[in-house]
């Protein structure tokens, strides 16, 4: 039985509390995730998904509900203590890639070893170790605005990837990508999870890539709908379908 | 995470915007040009105030009877004037503070005559300790001694160039007798004496270009040639030499306490004693007064620059709420984004500073040098500048900075 890393109770998102105009986003999402599980969130335009990976990923608060990452309740936490676990356990892939348009590639993958005090001769080491793993290493010195879409995202992942964090947290990582691009960088959301054994959150629009995954969520009008495990995958046996 | 990366975030985030930093730092760069050139001047004018004090005696206080009012004629009576047995007792009272005392007379300007050399001269009566107390170079032969003064003796101490006029350079003008015309007197004089006109290079103490010889006379002699004087026996005026721990300023108005006491309330004339210290620190009071009010300038553009500073550090917070959303998804802490935007804000700050400190100096530099007081910029003032600026950074920075630890992460990832 695998660990349990996840685990949300009721958890509520409102917006514009106290308001006339109230807005409920989730109403009530109970969800658990096993150490290791690929897992991939679908749903239409609108439905939380965003909201829901936000509470997640430590950088939003749920208004009712519990929430432990890694048994560890987090509505105790102060705003330092997120920080923190953003940092050390989760690693963010956006949409729009989220570099920092100053940095060279290097610098933007070190950027959370300086947060977590990662001294600068390690830190430059191991940056360009993940540049390496997702194939960037020629262009390590080159700076976002140089780079093509693909060769962003691979950054951003090896940026997610920088302080060995337990969770990934991706939201539409291939949405600005064309499908032969998105097929490269879900290659290696797979590598990662099969040789390195991380727990992947995904969110896609891609119905053919959720099914990629070990266990598919549908969201709709904030409520979870479906959660089913995928029959087409196989621990392992990705690389062999393809 | 540590200083040394907040610096190196800092520079990578100017290094992007040269133009803007630049134009940022104007205000602090000019406040602190200003400080730093003013400063610098100021020292070399004092410094040179306390050089040339201390070659023409900066420890004398000149003390002289004069009129209670201007305005009215007021005559100097016989008994104003302060007797030889007074100025003794005096003396005495105050033996410890008191180094010399020397009287002097003007007698005007006369020509000096000596075979077919005819030179225009200004003659002075002096005392013995005139010498000492006027710092009176010495060159060749004597000063006036109390046997000169006791007869009445016709006897002059004149400067080199005179000597090399009157024998060349290599000559023994000492002995030789030479005649002075003045407006009422027709004397012959022996030289005793040759003295080394003091050069005073101080703009601050230009006095005239009298290119005048001064010749000094057995002060006895020149009263006893002016028919006003000629039965008086107290003085009119005279300089006090005070001991070098002695503090003259206050000394000066011991003195003219002490006299004012011994005279009539009578009289038309009262004592006036004055320091050359104050005399000089009044001019450099003045210097005071004029650093003051480019200080006050240089305030209000370093406040100007600050608010500049403040201005274009709320535009780069505006500018880059993405960036700090993206840095807090990658785990900064609230502060550290507080600490690299207060860092950035003191890094501009201190940039402008450095550079104000530069052009300050070499504008204070070019001034001095100009004024004929060279001299080095000050370096108290300059690390002073250097971390006022940086104060300035700080201050002017808290608030963008804070504006931005205080973003709601998912609020400024959501910005475009
Ligand atoms: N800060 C906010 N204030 C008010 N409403 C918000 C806020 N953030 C999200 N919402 C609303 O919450 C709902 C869910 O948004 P969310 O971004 O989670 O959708 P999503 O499922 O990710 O959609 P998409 O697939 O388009 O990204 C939307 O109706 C949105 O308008
Ligand atoms: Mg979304």
């Amino acid at each position: 039985m695998r660990k349990k890393i996840i685990e949300m109770r009721g958890i509520v998102k409102t917006y514009y509390q106290g308001t006339p105009n109230e807005l409920e986003i989730l109403h009530g999402i109970d969800l658990d995730v096993y150490e290791g599980e690929f897992l991939s969130i679908v749903g239409a335009s609108g439905s939380g998904k965003s909201t829901l990976m936000n509470i997640l990923g430590a950088l939003d608060r749920p208004t009712k509900g519990h929430y432990y990452l890694d048994h560890l309740p987090m509505e105790n936490v102060k705003d330092d203590g997120l920080s923190q676990i953003r940092n050390k356990k989760i690693g963010f892939v956006f949409q729009t890639f989220n570099l920092i348009p100053r940095s060279t590639a290097l610098k933007n993958v070190a950027l959370p070893m300086l947060y977590g005090g990662v001294p600068r001769s390690e830190r430059s080491r191991r940056a360009a170790d993940l540049l390496q793993l997702v194939e960037m290493s020629g262009r390590s010195h080159h700076r976002p605005n140089e780079l093509s879409g693909g060769q962003k995202q691979r950054v951003a992942i090896a940026r997610a990837m920088a302080n060995d964090p337990a969770i990934i947290l991706a939201d539409e990582p291939t949405g600005a990508l064309d499908s032969h691009t998105g097929r490269l960088v879900m290659d290696i959301f797979h590598r990662l999870h099969q040789e390195q054994g991380k727990t992947i959150i995904l969110i896609t629009h891609n119905a053919e890539l959720a099914e990629e995954t070990e266990r598919t969520i549908r969201l709709r009008d904030g409520s979870i709908v479906d959660n089913r495990k995928n029959n087409q995958y196989q621990l392992g046996g990705y690389y062999e379908s393809v | 995470m540590n200083l040394f990366e907040n610096i190196r975030l800092a520079l990578e985030g100017l290094r992007a915007n040269k133009m803007r930093a630049l134009l940022t730092m104007l205000g602090i760069i000019i406040g602190i040009a200003s400080v730093m050139a003013i400063s610098t001047l100021g020292s070399a004018m004092t410094g040179s105030v306390t050089k040339t004090m201390d070659k023409i005696g900066g420890k004398n206080i000149m003390v002289s009877l004069s009129p209670k009012n201007y305005d009215t004629q007021s005559t100097l009576q016989e008994d104003d004037l302060i007797t030889q047995e007074e100025l003794d007792a005096f003396r005495n009272t105050y033996a410890d503070q008191i180094k010399a005392i020397s009287f002097s007379t003007g007698m005007g300007s006369g020509r000096l005559n000596s075979g077919f050399i005819h030179k225009d001269v200004s003659i002075t009566g002096a005392s013995p300790d005139y010498g000492l107390v006027n710092n009176v170079n010495l060159v060749q032969g004597r000063f006036i001694s109390n046997r000169d003064m006791d007869g009445n003796r016709n006897v002059i101490i004149i400067d080199t160039t005179l000597r090399n006029n009157l024998v060349g350079v290599d000559g023994d003008v000492i002995g030789k007798e030479v005649q002075v015309d003045t407006k009422s007197t027709n004397e012959t004089y022996t030289v005793i004496g040759v003295y080394e006109k003091m050069v005073i290079d101080n703009p601050l103490f230009y006095m005239g270009d009298d290119t005048r010889v001064e010749c000094f006379i057995p002060i006895t002699t020149a009263k006893s040639l002016n028919p006003d004087t000629a039965n008086t026996v107290g003085y009119e005026s005279f300089t006090i030499m005070a001991t070098s721990n002695t503090d003259s300023a206050a000394f000066a108005q011991t003195t003219k306490d002490y006299f004012i006491k011994g005279m009539s309330p009578l009289s038309d004339y009262t004592i006036e004693a004055q320091s050359l210290e104050a005399i000089a620190s009044e001019a450099t009071g003045m210097l005071g007064t004029l650093s003051l009010g480019i200080s006050v300038i240089a305030g209000i553009s370093l406040l100007v620059g600050g608010i500049g500073v403040m201005n274009i550090m709320l535009v780069s917070v505006t500018e880059r709420t993405k960036e700090i959303g993206i840095r807090k998804a990658l785990g900064a802490r609230n502060s550290a984004i507080r600490s690299q935007f207060i860092i950035e804000a003191m890094i501009i700050c201190l940039i402008g500073g450095i550079i104000g400190v530069g052009l300050g100096s070499v504008l204070g530099i070019t001034g001095s040098t100009l004024m004929k007081f060279p001299s080095t910029p000050p370096i108290g003032p300059m690390i002073i500048a250097l971390c006022f600026s940086m104060a300035i950074g700080v201050f002017f920075g808290f608030y963008p900075a804070n504006k931005a630890a205080k973003l709601d992460p998912i609020d400024a990832l959501r910005y475009e």
